[in-house]
């Protein structure tokens, strides 16, 4: 599958949408645990909806565990990602139902176009993991009513709880007295809300890396960091940034190191996934299960989104199915999966390699196997030796939020 | 119809005349602009006394080479001129065909460039002078031309023999850039020098001062916009072609925090001779937030010379350009191909000799040796993460001008290059100039 950097007009609305982001970007005391002062500083900010959404954001009591929040798997904590090392959240009315995905951060997502097909037939942009909801506000739908996560019954449900929540009558005097009255409208600003914070809370989207004050000329890379970032950008070593660019967008915008489109890795199935227990059950990605109108792009079967790589060294787990749980693992893999496969899948009775086990045997053609680094086969030398894994991992390290100089 | 004639001679001889010629004169400068403003008068007679509508034909120009100001050199006879006698169109245009040699199927033609110029003469002493220029014929979304505004100024001559000039104008530096017609220079493609080193066709927006301090002296001075640093590429290797080139604004929503010094002298003492320099300076980063080399300066200087005794046509040019302080930046910038170069420089020979001249045709074979390096030197990076300087490429140039009329050539000639073997080519071109 070919990448294509955002076209002008992607990066355009890139930079309109990071407007906002200009007047907040880089707040110093935007780190990990931000004081309380600090926090209620940067909410004095926000916008009524915003305000609302920071309350919805981290309210438990709209899922039916009453134990469960946006927040409970997005922790900002964490980078608003999982605190924990599950590969995938359990939800659910008891809280012990298994997801299917594992749970991404939330930060630099504002920035992410709809999902649409590039000229020459790529696909980019969107949320979820498979680019199916258009908008953060689309995306905020579906945690409310899967089962797997908050599990409400329906929209009904959940707008009864927004009614008996502490913030109810803000929630009227923003949305209007009546809001209440019509449920498919209180669902909806409920999820404009969540947009809302999340695009006004700078908490979200810091650009405060060690990486961002190094692009400005701030701070200064280590040697093995300086080093990590030449194999990151070189197309004959890393081949990384080809998909997670870290270069300055057009007009100066800081590096988001995703460009929005899809690829097909060949993940490993990941058995600590308990729907993976049926043989038959296949993640697909663009093409399915929980998307639905790619279903007869088969040739898309097995496409993730590129994620961002801020904050990836905060990651407990790894890719769509989380199968990797440690960062060098993940660079090993991603140089060494066609190098030696045995590492990474398991061996047949006949001593073959189920390589890409995590697809049907007539959808791993799709797998990509032309880029680097991994135009490579067995026997071969892997892209990357241990100490240069190393110097990348380390790299890595520096696009973690909150950098204290 | 006497007058006509006269017009029509003064238009030719001196307005038309080439820069080689041209700079048979010291205090020629000084000269053309009364010439012009007489020019305009007998235009204005002219009109009032349209009694006979047939064209005298033009007398021929006695050079080879192109005017120094084409758009002063319209024919009075010319149509346009008849409607608008302040108003003078020109034109300029090109054909190129490349033809690799050790790679046929590179062979490319392209209609480089297509120009007209609008100049408009207030009074004897304003004038605006604007170029509209297409390149590779066709601009459009999905397509790769381009569309410009070439120059777009306002010039306003003062009593003390001043010339002031406001708006978007061509760089007074080195021979080609503000003299880029196809029929003022030898070979079919621009020398590599000025347009690698110096970003010919090179123009800013801003204000400028002319004036001469005699014994064949003329200077230039101005505050025009600059570089934008902020737009460097890493990843293209379109900083390794010409890295003022990619970095030049072109009057495009210019960011101006740092504006760019120049200033240019020039001595036509000599009969035939022309010597002179260049320099411009100034910081490329605009204060912008966040960026790592707001220090970064863009400096180039350049010497150049021309000599034109009988019928030969000798030139030398000079240059040298740095961009200090992209240590910082380049280290965003490890593993990527193109990191900012700290120096980059070049220099050419290039001697022409009119071998044969008939009556509408003139032959000038030519040679020329060319040394460039847009990548002459990097500031410092950590062991094992900077890229190699790139050597000095050497290109040598060998081929004729003929030309046909006095506005169009037809051009033949054979590069060969130093290192990169595989750009050796085979170049035909036809253009015109009026």
């Amino acid at each position: 599958m070919r990448h294509l950097k955002p076209r002008p007009a992607v990066l355009f609305l890139t930079i309109l949408l990071s407007g906002a982001l200009t007047a907040c970007g880089g707040g110093g005391d935007s780190g990990s645990t931000p004081a309380t002062s600090t926090a209620a500083a940067v909410s004095a900010s926000f916008s009524p909806s915003a305000v609302l959404g920071e309350k919805i954001y981290n309210d438990v009591s709209l899922s039916a565990s009453g134990r469960q929040s946006c927040a409970t798997c997005h922790s900002p904590d964490n980078a608003h990602g999982p605190t924990n090392d599950f590969a995938v959240q359990l939800g659910g009315p008891n809280g012990d139902v298994p997801g299917f995905r594992a749970s991404p951060s939330l930060r630099y997502m504002q920035q992410t176009p709809a999902f649409h097909f590039e000229a020459d037939g790529t696909p980019v942009g969107g949320f979820n993991r498979d680019g199916r909801a258009r908008t953060l506000q689309e995306q905020a739908e579906r945690p409310f009513l899967a089962a797997h996560e908050m599990a409400n019954v329906s929209k009904a449900d959940v707008v009864a709880r927004l009614q008996r929540a502490s913030y109810a009558a803000q929630f009227r005097a923003t949305f209007g007295d009546n809001i209440f009255d019509n449920v498919d409208q209180a669902f909806s600003r409920a999820q404009f809300a969540l947009q809302q914070f999340e695009n006004e809370d700078p908490r979200f989207h810091p650009f405060d890396s060690k990486y961002d004050l190094f692009l400005a000329g701030k701070a200064k890379l280590s040697d093995a960091e300086l080093r990590g970032l030449a194999l990151f950008n070189d197309p004959t070593k890393g081949n990384c940034a080809a998909c997670h660019p870290s270069a300055r967008g057009a007009g100066g915008s800081a590096p988001l190191f995703t460009d929005f489109s899809y690829d097909n890795l060949g993940v490993p199935r990941n058995m600590r996934i308990a729907a993976t227990q049926d043989a038959a059950y296949f993640d697909l990605g663009l093409c399915g299960p929980d998307r639905t109108d790619l279903a007869d792009r088969t040739d898309l079967c097995g496409a993730f989104k590129v994620p961002t790589l801020r904050n990836v060294a905060t990651r407990k787990v790894f890719f769509h199915n989380g199968a990797f749980t440690n960062l060098t693992d993940v660079v090993r893999f991603y140089v060494t999966r066609d190098t030696n496969p045995e590492r990474w899948y398991p061996v047949n009775a006949d001593g073959t390699v189920d390589k890409f086990n995590d697809l049907p045997p007539a959808m791993r053609g799709n797998v990509n196997t032309a880029e680097v680094p991994y135009n490579r086969r067995p026997g071969m030398a892997p892209a990357l030796n241990e100490a240069e894994i190393a110097d990348l991992v380390q790299f890595l390290g520096t696009l973690t939020d909150g950098y204290q100089h | 119809m006497k007058q006509r004639v006269i017009s029509a001679a003064l238009a030719a001889a001196f307005l038309a005349a080439p820069v080689a010629a041209l700079a048979q004169d010291t205090d020629l400068a000084k000269r053309v602009e009364q010439l012009a403003a007489e020019l305009e008068k007998v235009k204005a007679e002219l009109a009032a006394q349209r009694a006979q509508a047939a064209a005298a034909p033009a007398p021929r120009a006695e050079a080879t080479s192109v005017p120094a100001q084409p758009a002063a050199a319209a024919p009075a006879s010319a149509p346009m001129v008849a409607a608008a006698s302040d108003t003078v169109f020109s034109g300029y245009g090109e054909v190129n065909y490349n033809h690799p040699v050790r790679n046929a199927s590179g062979a490319q033609t392209d209609l480089r460039r297509a120009v007209i110029g609008i100049q408009h003469r207030f009074d004897e002493k304003t004038k605006v002078v604007a170029e509209f220029e297409w390149e590779h014929a066709i601009a459009s979304a999905s397509d790769r031309g381009e569309s410009a505004i070439e120059q777009m100024y306002v010039e306003r001559e003062f009593n003390n023999g001043l010339r002031g000039k406001a708006g978007l104008f061509l760089m007074p530096v080195g021979l080609l850039n503000q003299n880029h017609e196809p029929t003022a220079y030898y070979g079919v493609e621009r020398n590599f020098v000025e347009t690698a080193i110096i970003p010919t066709t090179w123009r800013e927006a801003g204000v400028g001062l002319s004036g001469e301090f005699g014994n064949g002296f003329t200077w230039d001075t101005g505050l025009t916009t600059g570089f934008d640093l902020t737009k460097w590429d890493a990843a293209s290797d379109e900083g390794r072609e010409s890295p003022l080139g990619a970095i030049h604004q072109e009057g495009q929503l210019a960011k101006s925090r740092d504006l760019q010094l120049h200033g240019a002298l020039n001595w036509r003492g000599y009969p035939g001779l022309l010597v002179g320099g260049s320099v411009f300076t100034g910081k490329a980063g605009h204060a912008t937030t966040d960026f790592a080399a707001n220090d970064a300066r863009v400096t180039l200087a350049e010497l150049h010379t021309r000599y034109t005794p009988g019928a030969w046509d000798l030139s030398a040019l000079w240059a040298y350009g740095r961009i200090s302080n992209t240590e910082a930046l380049n280290a965003t910038f490890v593993g990527k191909p193109t990191p900012v170069p700290s120096s980059f420089a070049g220099w050419y020979l290039q001697a022409a000799y009119k071998l044969w001249q008939g009556n509408e045709y003139a032959l000038s074979p030519f040679a020329r040796f060319e040394s460039f390096d847009t990548a002459r030197t990097y500031a410092s990076q950590p062991a094992g993460l900077g890229v190699p300087t790139t050597p000095y490429e050497r290109v040598a140039t060998v081929g004729a001008n003929l030309m046909v009329a006095q506005g169009v050539v037809l051009k033949a000639d054979y590069q060969k290059f130093r290192q990169d073997k595989s750009r050796d080519r085979v170049n035909l071109g036809v253009g015109f100039s009026y």
